[in-house]
């Protein structure tokens, strides 16, 4: 493992207030280097200029560096910083990799070691980028073998043409989930180390998976159905024609999913505190529907499920794809789709050049290329390919903009088991607000403790106490994905949405005293908790969206599919505008936001896609 | 304007890495493409491939042969598909170079690619071409060659014209049997402007036998811009199939040397003279079968020729002579008297072209026709079941004795555009003695030819 730098070492120290009494903070700060290291650069440099410039603060103050001062000195320092209001927010940005290391590293000190039972995966016909040959053909080539990607790839192998799926990711085994730690398979299993920002006012953590299986691999597993004015509004207002029969096709990937509603014997405390709350609220809400039959509670869901359990593409789709005769190449990542210029009818998909990890290239000719690239990658990868013309290629995104708000109960809420995202709260469904208990692995959830030093790690040691709410919002299409080599997603958010943001934390904070949480804490860093509801009412009337804490999921919309030409860079069946044999089918092709996590809503549309494709005769 | 095709010769050495071996092999890739037009600039163009090509201790293959796609600018793609023959086993080579500007060199010189065997992969590899060595003779290497004439002149002439007959008529002999097959096939627009139909015959001459025929047709000519094709009877480049009667026939057709014009090449550009006539190829190969009944020719590299006409209908008196001579080398003759009025009263116009050693002589078609103003033309006595042909031009002269064998001769009636009727008798196996001399201080013999039942003759009149 990396050796920290100083600096870094020092604020590791600091933050956790580390007073050398507890054996697993001393490895925090190499987990945190190594952590840092997949990040995307500016994160990088953005986390290490913070340490350095803390450094040098506490050499102003005191005259030393942060390694060198006691524990005491060290929290005087800080304590000085967390007053500048205007500070908290930065804090809290450098806090979040450290309490990501610091979580895990207590875990496996603390928890039991990983099961190393897993079942055997059924099996994929998967080939590494070095050894699938510089020169190949095929029938259709599917970049990305995600949510989207592995319906389609199912879909045409099924009916007899010769597949090739690439995945820039590399294929986990359920066995090489159970055997490594969460955070070693967090760097793995997300794009930039889960740090992919989007930015904007205010920046969001956008992260997404990058593995064969896609972001399935990585998502909580809870499968809404694609609401029914949503689907109309896509037929109707945005000519989608895809969408037609869309229940069936729904039907169809709920039965390759085997989606059924959570049991509750291992819905975990937060889920049924959530549902608790609720019934005294009299609001409506229910376990949620999940492709995880047979779920253990492992609570691991965002960095893949190490009991085979969740039911994400590789384990579902894209076996019956491979038996098909589909093949998968990983570490592919595809530099751009080739187009043959000259041919009647104007341009069309030859193939994809592919770069393999070693900086070789390698190219498969294909008179169909399925984009499957996922809503963020979709968009740079056919610009790179010169087929980024139309003007709303890579506008219309939508990301679903998240906040968390935690309870502080009187007696432990997550024990043994627990399901990561277990109940969803529908009363404000109808108003683009929607509630679900997630209680996420130590350090992944995107609830920041609030505190520095003492303050933290108090927290820290107490977190086995703590309830966990999400609410995602149903958003106005604010966001671009710009660039070509890589995606920079911009994302504005909407005024309106701002609203439904600051109302869903006050649902949230009353829903936990409902449930009768002794204190809540909002995830503001500068008004963190409050012990009343009236007290909550308060401090939130000094809160404006500017101050959340805001992630973001679940991005669709960026090479939207709809009637209208100069709106929509997708036809109505999908194919991309401006060139043939390029059909797209991932999140970006969805018309407007799905309102709801939308794994069914990609995986229908792609069949959808991929079928009538099929049926047209190709 | 003519079209010209490319011609050239790559060589490309490298590695290949066969399934079931633990190390790669040397390779080396001897390729000859021809292209029916010139270089590509920004379109894509298709060539074909033959070669040989070597792999170290497992393929020594002469006869490869494949396909290649050739677009630098519009796909930035050079595509080599080769089949050949490793152990019995039949393998094709894909690869493809792929263009960029940032690597022009290794992206023109490198050439990755697969091997498989039907349909899947057996190995993979990669093809260099040597820079330093192969550059200055690859270049020089570049031919631009009338190479798209062959199949340019087997589309169809007739434009719409009243009053035009045109003929593809092909003659072979197969060396197994003796037996000479003919099949012609014909379209005839009527001078009075009724629907143009096609027709036309196929025949077979059997040795010690008399010849055995069936007749096409009429149907109606819909056009068929490779060649001709009348109800299920085509005669396309590279390929003849129909079925007639008891005849059934599907052969392919390999040309075996350049385009021949018997009249002035431009009378077959410009019809300004009442018919032209020219071979698409001086010599071809035919393989195939024609069935007759209950018996099957099997014809395996069938010496033979197709030969077009285009004009106002036959001649008052005709004849005609194809002799392959052996050894690359063809004599042609048309001897006619024109319908024209004027033109009719004059004797035979002799079209002789021997194509010998790969030139022609008379250097001019229209030498032997017309010599000097009538002066030193070349004379022919028409008749039956002989006829001569005579001549001198420079210091060579020749003479040509036809004999159509009377049971190897076949009578068949003709229609002309304007309603008249000829007769044609055609034999293929008609014996022919051909002399040539050369003036050194006297007449001394250059060479000569005695075909017998080997040559392609007829004889018109009305």
């Amino acid at each position: 493992m990396n050796t920290a730098p100083r600096a870094l070492t020092g604020l590791v120290a600091a933050v956790l207030a580390d007073d050398g009494t507890a054996p697993w903070t001393e490895a925090v700060p190499r987990r945190v280097t190594a952590l840092l290291d997949v990040m995307p650069a500016p994160a990088r440099a953005a986390v290490r200029g913070a340490a350095a410039a803390i450094d040098a603060y506490a050499v102003a103050r005191t005259g030393r560096r942060l390694t060198a001062l006691g524990a005491r000195e060290r929290e005087r320092v800080l304590a000085s910083l967390a007053a500048r209001r205007t500070l908290l927010p930065l804090l809290d940005a450098v806090k979040m990799p450290l309490l990501l290391a610091a979580g895990t590293e207590r875990m496996l000190h603390r928890g039991p070691a990983p099961s190393a039972s897993a079942p055997e995966d059924p099996p994929l016909d998967c080939t590494p980028a070095r050894d699938w040959p510089t020169r190949s053909t095929a029938d259709a080539v599917v970049v990305g073998s995600g949510a989207g990607g592995a319906t389609a790839a199912r879909t045409l192998a099924a009916a007899g043409l010769r597949v090739v799926v690439l995945e820039e990711g590399e294929h986990h085994s359920t066995a090489s989930f159970g055997r490594r730690a969460p955070l070693d398979r967090f760097a793995d299993l997300y794009r930039d180390g889960g740090a992919t920002i989007a930015v904007g006012n205010p920046p969001l953590v956008l992260p997404v998976g990058r593995a064969v299986g896609g972001t399935t691999v990585v998502n909580s597993g809870t499968c809404y159905r694609t609401p029914d004015h949503v689907v109309a509004r896509w037929l109707n207002r945005h000519g989608f024609a895809a969408a037609e029969g869309f229940g069936t096709r729904l039907d169809e990937v709920e039965r390759a999913l085997r989606v059924a509603p959570q049991p509750l014997d291992v819905l975990g405390g937060n889920g049924l505190l959530a549902l608790a709350g609720a019934r005294e609220l009299g609001w409506a809400a229910a376990p949620l529907r999940r492709n995880a039959p047979g779920c253990r509670g492992s609570c691991q869901c965002v960095v893949g499920c190490p009991a085979g359990a969740k039911q994400s593409v590789q384990l579902s789709v894209l076996p019956d794809a491979c038996a098909a005769g589909a093949r998968i190449v990983t570490g592919a990542w595809v530099r751009r789709i080739l187009t043959d210029r000259d041919g009647p009818g104007g341009p069309r998909a030859a193939g994809v050049l592919v770069r393999r990890p070693d900086g070789s290239e390698l190219e498969i000719l294909s008179p169909l290329v399925v984009v499957a690239a996922g809503t963020l990658h979709t968009p740079p990868l056919l610009r790179r390919s010169g087929l980024g013309g139309h003007p709303r290629l890579g506008r219309n995104l939508s990301v679903h903009p998240a906040l968390s708000v935690a309870g502080r109960f009187g007696h432990p809420v997550t024990g043994r088991r627990n399901v990561l995202q277990s109940v969803g709260v529908e009363q404000l469904r109808a108003d683009g607000i929607l509630i679900e208990a997630t209680a996420a692995p130590p350090g992944m959830s995107s609830f920041v403790l609030p505190g520095v030093g003492r303050e933290l790690r108090r927290e820290l040691e107490e977190t086995e106490r703590l309830a966990t709410l999400g609410a995602m919002i149903a958003d106005r299409p604010s966001g671009r994905v710009l660039g070509r080599a890589r995606p920079l997603p911009r994302y504005d958010l909407a005024p309106r949405d701002a609203g439904r943001l600051l109302r869903a934390q006050r649902a949230m904070g009353r829903l936990l005293f409902a449930a009768g949480a002794e204190e809540v804490l909002t995830g503001v860093p500068h008004a963190p908790r409050a012990r009343t509801p009236a007290e909550l009412e308060t401090l939130l009337a000094t809160v404006n969206a500017r101050h959340l804490h805001v992630s973001a999921f679940h991005p669709t919309g960026t090479a939207a599919a709809g009637a209208d030409p100069e709106r929509s860079p997708a036809d109505p069946e999908g194919r991309l505008r401006g060139v043939g044999g390029v059909l797209i089918a991932d999140g970006s092709v969805l018309p407007s936001c799905p309102e709801v996590n939308p794994q069914l809503s990609i995986m229908a549309a792609a069949l959808a896609i991929a079928g009538r494709y099929v049926s047209r005769g190709r | 304007m003519t079209a010209r095709g490319t011609v050239f010769r790559e060589t490309m050495l490298g590695r290949v890495r066969l399934a079931g071996d633990d190390s790669d092999r040397p390779v080396r890739l001897d390729l000859l493409a021809r292209a029916d037009s010139l270089m590509p600039t920004r379109r894509t163009t298709r060539a074909r491939l033959t070669g040989r090509i070597r792999i170290a201790g497992r393929a020594d293959d002469p006869e490869a042969e494949g396909e290649l796609e050739i677009s630098p600018l519009a796909r930035r793609r050079i595509r080599y598909r080769l089949g050949f023959r490793l152990e019995g086993r039949r393998l094709l080579l894909d690869g493809w170079k792929s263009l960029s500007l940032k690597r022009p060199v290794s992206s023109m010189t490198v050439l990755p690619y697969t091997l498989y065997e039907d349909g899947e992969r057996v190995g993979e590899g990669v093809l260099r071409f040597p820079l330093a060595t192969g550059l200055l003779p690859f270049l020089a290497g570049f031919r631009f060659p009338r190479a798209a004439e062959a199949e340019r002149s087997l589309a169809p002439r007739w434009d719409g014209t009243p009053g035009r007959t045109e003929v593809w008529y092909t003659t072979l002999t197969d060396p197994a049997t003796g037996s000479g097959v003919w099949l012609h096939h014909e379209v005839v627009a009527p001078r009075d402007g009724g629907p143009a139909y096609a027709h036309g015959w196929v025949a077979v001459f059997p040795p010690g036998g008399p010849a055995e025929h069936a007749r096409f047709g009429p149907t109606p000519w819909t056009g068929d811009p490779r060649g001709f094709s009348a109800g299920g009877i085509s005669a396309a480049p590279g390929r003849l199939r129909g079925s007639a009667g008891p005849f059934a026939w599907a052969l392919t057709e390999e040309p075996q040397g350049p385009p021949l014009h018997t009249f002035p090449r431009w009378s077959w550009r410009h019809p300004w003279l009442p018919a032209s006539h020219m071979l698409p190829a001086a010599r071809a190969r035919y393989r195939g079968t024609v069935r007759h009944g209950t018996r099957e020719l099997r014809l395996r590299d069938a010496p033979g020729a197709s030969a077009r006409i285009y004009g106002h209908g036959n001649a008052r008196r005709w004849a005609w002579l194809h002799a392959d001579l052996g050894g690359g080398d063809v004599l042609e003759v048309v001897a006619a008297v024109s319908m024209r009025r004027g033109l009719d009263r004059l004797p035979p116009l002799v079209f002789l072209r021997l194509y010998r050693n790969g030139r022609g002589w008379p250097r001019r078609a229209e030498r032997s026709a017309v010599g000097w103003a009538g002066i030193g033309r070349f004379r022919a006595d028409i008749g039956l079941p002989r006829w001569r042909v005579e001549g001198r031009a420079g210091l060579r002269r020749v003479r040509v004795t036809v004999t159509l064998p009377p049971d190897g001769t076949l009578a068949l009636d003709y229609t002309d555009p304007d309603g008249s009727a000829a007769v044609c008798r055609n034999s293929g196996r008609a014996d022919a003695e051909v002399s040539l001399e050369r003036w050194r201080g006297r007449w001394r013999p250059e060479a000569a030819w005695r075909l017998t039942g080997t040559a392609h003759a007829e004889v018109g009149d009305r």
